[in-house]
């Protein structure tokens, strides 16, 4: 597609990506059919194509108003449409600069500010944010729903191995994971320990920084980049095997550390090694010998792939080939490509089409009486059993028996 | 052509009063998205966009429009490759897209009741249940819309065996341009009074705005086989496509892809096409096993016969899925390979097909674009497309003369100019060249019938005598050149 | 293939149409008349002139590699199906023929089988008439030439005018020559026969249509359900086990006397209705005339002298409509036609958007008026 992209708007850098994601779109409009938003609301402004041409149009220095602003902060950034595209357009790419744009030449209303300000300010940060879930667990009978129900119950953490294999990788602890669901990233280690290999944290780094990317953030988000790498390093130099992710939100991020940093010249080397590093805790597992685990599943599972595990990272059949091998069964689920509306901080910040894609979600993962319902990214599974009759759990403890 | 700030305003306000706020869109910034349809190399900004969701909603627009002589320009899924929904400067883009309900499968009669916006493939989706499909599946199936698919009259890899839309269509219930709604065909095999359910499919919106459509299913197949052929030589190819037929076999599907085609897909999908070979040729044969069995037996030695240098029968779904995918994305995938493309839709007599690509070749090499050939070989239904960068100056402008010339040759050698994406925008300079004076004023006179005012869709698939005249030049008439003795380059 | 004579003829139908549009003089369009039953009769009401195309004859262009045949509009079937026959094809609709008269006349046409759009026991399976039609070249109502669609086998290009005349009866134009999509023939035909009552067949035969069985006609009548299968041998062997009747020897004849109207079922004197339902329609029609069934029940003859209304009135439930197919049995003379409606009633839109389209394209009125519906 022909786009003449304003130079004084864009930076190098960026001016590159947009024209490379602009000039391989070739407006087919394939990505409208994946994409949850265009399905709920039947608008070009609401889908992918459309986005594109916004944001076209804000780089190729057109007025912008909030009406730009609104169509940008409705996508989900599920990436849906990215495994769709057939050109290969970079969709999330392209999107990140133009919400960074849009959000200086549109400005929000103060509300609007204080709740985005307030999230980045509270989620990334694990000794914020676990303290005022404790408070709000308490206070919980007494606060309105739409907060409450987003307020899950306590869980333990569980107890961590004591190990000492050869093969050593490193996990991220991440920001909110460890005070919703703790017990993931022990059950994890757990799991990892019976296959030989030990899980070791490294207690300065944070949250992986995508709150604040997708809230488009950015130099915010490039802090707590270079503190995760500064954090690494070290064990990194001394050999960890990966980098384990066990919120697949969380990988699809660090996997684009490369990318982000790409132009930082302290950075750059360091991240593209910590991307290389990267792996989902699928990734590592699937090549491991799960009969080591000895686990023979009974459970009907319906699985939901998180779409930063699908899209995102593109990996696809993986933790379904683990789960039968372990002798668990897999229901069919439908339209199982389509985002269940967690999306980072979306179901805060758009409701209406988070309630949506929810319910349109759990009815079909509920369809064939699943036992329970697994997926593996932290905010799918707080999202998902707000309104799930059945447990939703992190896939991991599937193997931790 | 643009409109009058007083009728401007009028429309806005009444379609105002009869839409919610979200179903009306007049901002520059947010029209400017439906100022092209898949053919992105045209472009026109409408007054204003109105997203209806119910029947009623759109008699009420239409009657606005009609009062108010405003043109009404419908949309599905904005998909189509003739720019047949570029958008008319004085007028409202009128989108179906919110009409995406499957309202009923009737598993007892083979048919489906869905509305426009549904898309073509999750017809076949829902039906996938009941052990039934719809059969015309055009390579965008995944997005494009089944009204869309009525207004073009789509076809797909499978048109050869299985029909083209007004094959697969029942009926029909459309808004005429006065607000009324009508129902063309019915559920019976036949009915009374004219044909117009055939007249309709394929009319590019032009005589009314289709609400509502009963498609037939089919049962799936009991057995698949996917045969991929690969050749040294295009003319090869081409060749083995007549044999096949010839010995009485209509496959499901036959297509054709080039070298350049197999490497764009190969890119995207990984289907492990080979990358050293000129063509490939994609067969799909179904049917009951042992019929299924005879078929793949005569075809394979059919193939080998005629030089193809190796032969791949695909036995599993996934594999045949694997196979079909490169086809289908083979257009969109040649966004990989450049910048712009612009796709052709010219179908000729089978027996042209190896004559047609020398030519194209030719003038590929005279125009200097490359041209990427991909297309339904067994229904003579070309797609080449011409790879250029609308951001080189008059690149563009070259590029439709290129495919002006190949549509030419296409009726010259006894075809047509379109075979299934319509005539839209883009090709509606040729119309000229395959029809006369008289075939067009009897269009003229269908329009008049439907829609007097020439109120829907104006300016598209059919242009005035004017028009033509001015275009002048040489016309090649249903393959009758004026002087045939004279040499032509 | 053209020759002079035919471009002779067609100028001189065309000069035929011209005078005609000058004069303001109907025209009565026919050929080999085998289906001057079918319809409302033009003659009688108007001063009609005969506009004759049984002399418009021959084969333009038939490459059978093309899975088309182009011919004039007064060419005979027979003669098209014989030359399709040497190269293992067939027309997909399977078009009647109506032999007539004392010898059995076999005089139809192909302009006449598109202007009807009358298919035969084929046509559930394979297509309609419409469907297989890929261009025509007409006459119009300014008197001029004018070609619709093509050869090819695709082609969206205009309006659909080429299909459009499928069923028109000549009201629109006059058709000069027709390209029809040909299928292969199958190697073999096998008919197979069982017994059953109505209710019994019809849900066999919508079992049947839920597979991809080789079936290219059914049947019910007298108590027995019929069924042919086409393919090759072996295929056949393999139905035998999967459809239920045994084989009968006259099979070919059955189904030919069902497409022609000469099985002694259409031998009655009574008027002749069209029943067309919806194909899973699985109601037995509540008259006590005897029934026959085609097209797995979507078609269906009955001879009643049940008054319209009441038959059309038995149909609309249902979602279907009838025919008066013809008024007395078609082996009496035709000088019978009452003023009874031969078609069901269109709604008042559609009927209007007829009349508009109608007067667009033959303004003079002149192309077999009246002949579907008055006014038209």
């Amino acid at each position: 597609m022909k786009a003449e992209l304003s130079t004084s708007l864009l930076n190098p850098a960026d001016y590159e990506v947009a024209a490379d994601a602009l000039s391989s779109c070739v407006h087919c409009g394939m990505c409208n059919a994946t994409c949850p938003t265009y399905q709920l609301l039947g608008e070009e402004n609401d889908g992918p194509r459309g986005r594109i041409y916004l944001i076209k149009q804000v780089l190729e220095g057109n007025p912008v108003t909030n009406a730009t602003r609104k169509h940008l902060d409705r996508c989900l950034t599920c990436r849906n449409c990215e495994t769709t595209c057939p050109a290969g357009v970079p969709y999330a790419k392209l999107l990140d600069i133009g919400r960074n744009i849009v959000e200086q030449k549109a400005e929000r209303s103060l509300k609007e500010k204080a709740t985005r300000k307030l999230l980045r300010t509270v989620l990334p940060y694990k000794n914020r944010f676990t303290p005022l879930l404790a408070i709000g667990r308490v206070f919980k009978p007494i606060l309105p729903a739409q907060i409450k129900s987003k307020i899950p119950r306590n869980v333990a953490k569980g107890k961590l191995p004591i190990t000492e294999h050869t093969r050593r990788m490193l996990v991220l602890d991440g920001c909110v994971q460890p005070a919703l669901s703790p017990d993931i990233n022990t059950a994890t280690a757990r799991v990892l320990h019976k296959l030989g290999i030990s899980l070791i944290t490294q207690k300065k780094a944070g949250c992986c920084g995508a709150v604040s990317q997708h809230l488009s953030a950015e130099d915010e988000a490039l802090v707590f980049m270079k503190k995760n790498i500064d954090a690494w390093w070290p064990e990194i130099e001394s050999g960890v095997e990966a980098i384990v992710m066990t919120a697949s939100g969380c990988g699809a991020m660090v996997k684009d550390y490369a990318h982000l940093l790409r132009n930082d010249s302290d950075y750059a080397e360091k991240a593209k090694k910590v991307s290389e590093l990267c792996k989902d805790i699928s990734e590592i597992i699937v090549n491991e010998d799960l009969s080591k685990l000895s686990i023979t599943g009974k459970e009907k599972i319906s699985w939901h792939p998180p779409c930063t595990l699908q899209h995102g990272q593109k990996i696809k059949g993986v933790v379904e080939r683990i789960l039968t091998t372990c002798g668990y069964e897999l229901l069919p689920v439908i339209d199982q490509h389509l985002c269940c509306g967690s999306a980072g901080t979306y179901s805060i910040l758009q409701p209406e089409i988070s309630k949506q894609l929810q319910s349109n979600k759990i009815s079909n993962l509920q369809q064939n009486n699943p036992n329970m319902i697994v997926t593996g990214n932290i905010g799918c599974q707080t999202h998902l059993q707000e309104i799930s009759d059945v447990p939703v759990i992190h896939w991991i403890h599937l193997l931790d028996k | 052509m643009t409109i009058e700030a007083a009728t401007r305003n009028k429309l806005i306000f009444q379609l105002a009063e009869v839409l919610p706020e979200n179903f009306l869109l007049t901002t520059k910034e947010e029209l400017r998205p439906y100022e092209c349809d898949g053919l992105a190399a045209y472009k026109r900004l409408p007054v204003a966009v109105a997203l209806p969701d119910s029947i009623e909603q759109v008699q009420q627009i239409v009657k606005i429009c009609s009062q108010l002589q405003v043109p009404v320009v419908a949309r599905g899924a904005g998909t189509g490759l003739s720019a047949g929904a570029l958008p008319h400067e004085g007028g409202i883009v009128l989108g179906l897209s919110r009409f995406n309900k499957i309202v009923s499968i009737d598993s007892e009669n083979l048919t489906a009741v869905v509305q426009p916006g549904v898309r073509n493939l999750a017809i076949s989706e829902a039906a996938s249940p009941y052990g039934l499909y719809y059969a015309p599946d055009p390579s965008s199936q995944l997005a494009c819309s089944i009204g869309g698919n009525v207004a073009e009259n789509s076809g797909g890899v499978h048109s050869l065996k299985y029909g083209q839309t007004v094959h697969n269509v029942m009926q029909v219930k459309i808004v005429t341009i006065d607000g009324e709604l009508i129902t063309l065909g019915s559920e019976t095999l036949d009915t009374p009074g004219y044909d117009l359910l055939a007249l309709i499919t394929g009319s590019e919106g032009m005589l009314g705005i289709i609400v509502e459509i009963v498609v037939k299913l089919l049962p799936k197949a009991e057995s698949v086989k996917v045969l991929m052929a690969s050749f040294d030589s295009i003319e090869d190819a081409g060749h083995a496509v007549a044999a096949i037929i010839a010995d009485g076999i209509i496959p499901a599907g036959l297509e054709l892809m080039d070298k350049a085609a197999i490497h764009a897909a190969e890119d995207f999908v990984h289907a492990n096409y080979p990358l050293d070979v000129a063509a490939i040729l994609l067969c799909e044969l179904d049917g009951d096993d042992i019929q299924l069995a005879e078929q793949v037996e005569k075809v394979d030695t059919l193939l080998k016969e005629k030089k193809a240098v190796a032969v791949e029968i695909a036995d599993s779904p996934e594999e045949q899925a694997r196979l079909w995918a490169g086809r289908k994305a083979a257009f969109s995938a040649a966004g990989r390979i450049s910048a712009d493309y612009y796709c052709m839709d010219g179908t000729i007599p089978r027996k042209q097909i190896a004559y047609v690509l020398k030519r194209i070749t030719e003038l590929s090499e005279k125009y200097g674009l490359r041209v990427v050939n991909v297309f339904h070989a067994g229904d003579g239904n070309l797609h080449p497309l011409i790879l250029y960068d609308a951001g080189i100056e008059g690149e563009l402008e070259t590029t439709e003369k290129f495919g002006g010339d190949i549509l030419e040759l296409c009726v010259e050698v006894g075809g047509t100019i379109t075979g299934e994406h319509g005539v839209g925008y883009e090709k509606i300079d040729q119309m000229c060249v395959q029809f006369n004076d008289a075939e067009l004023t009897q269009f003229f006179a269908v329009k008049r019938a439907f829609d007097a005012d020439s109120l829907l869709n104006p300016g598209k698939a059919i242009p005035t005598l004017h028009r033509c005249a001015e275009l002048g030049g040489m016309h090649v008439h249903n393959g009758e050149l004026p002087h045939p003795e004279l040499p032509r380059f | 293939m053209t020759n002079i004579t035919q471009n002779d003829i067609t100028t001189a139908l065309q000069d035929q149409v011209k005078q005609a549009i000058s004069s303001n003089t109907p025209l009565s369009i026919q050929a080999g008349n085998s289906k001057r039953f079918y319809g409302h009769s033009i003659d009688e009401n108007t001063n009609a002139k005969p506009l004759d195309l049984s002399s418009h004859t021959g084969i333009i262009n038939y490459d059978p590699t093309e899975l088309c045949a182009t011919v004039q509009a007064g060419t005979k079937l027979s003669e098209l199906e014989a030359l399709l026959a040497q190269n293992n094809q067939i027309l997909a609709f399977e078009p009647p023929h109506y032999p007539s008269g004392t010898n059995n006349q076999d005089t139809a046409t192909i302009g006449g089988a598109i202007a009807t759009g009358i298919a035969g026991p084929r046509r559930a399976y394979t297509g309609s008439v419409r469907d297989a039609i890929l261009g025509v070249k007409m006459i119009n109502g300014t008197g001029e030439i004018a070609n619709f669609g093509g050869e090819v086998m695709k082609n969206v290009a205009g309006y659909d005018l080429s299909r459009m005349m499928v069923r028109s009866q000549g009201t629109l134009g006059v058709i000069l020559s027709v390209s029809v999509r040909v299928i292969p023939q199958p190697e073999q035909n096998m008919t197979l026969a069982f017994d059953a009552s109505q209710t019994e067949a019809l849900s066999y035969f919508q079992e049947l249509r839920k597979t991809n069985l080789p079936i290219t006609a059914t049947a019910w009548l007298n108590d027995q359900g019929l069924i042919r299968v086409s393919a090759s041998e072996q295929v056949l062997k393999s139905c035998k086990s999967k459809i239920k009747g045994d084989e009968i020897t006259n099979g070919g004849d059955f189904w030919q006397g069902l497409r022609d109207h000469t099985h002694e079922f259409f031998n009655k004197n009574r008027p002749l209705w069209r029943f067309s339902l919806p194909p899973a329609s699985s109601s037995v029609i509540p008259l006590d005339d005897a029934q026959l069934l085609e097209w797995d029940g979507a078609q269906r003859w009955v001879h009643s002298n049940t008054p319209a209304n009441i038959i059309q009135d038995i149909a609309k439930p249902h979602n279907g409509y009838a025919t008066l197919f013809n008024s007395n049995s078609r082996i009496e003379t035709h000088n019978n036609l009452s003023n009874m409606d031969i078609f069901p009633a269109l709604e008042p839109a559609l009927l209007t958007l007829h009349q508009s389209l109608k007067s667009q394209m033959d303004p003079q009125g002149i192309f077999n008026p009246n002949r579907i519906y008055r006014g038209l």
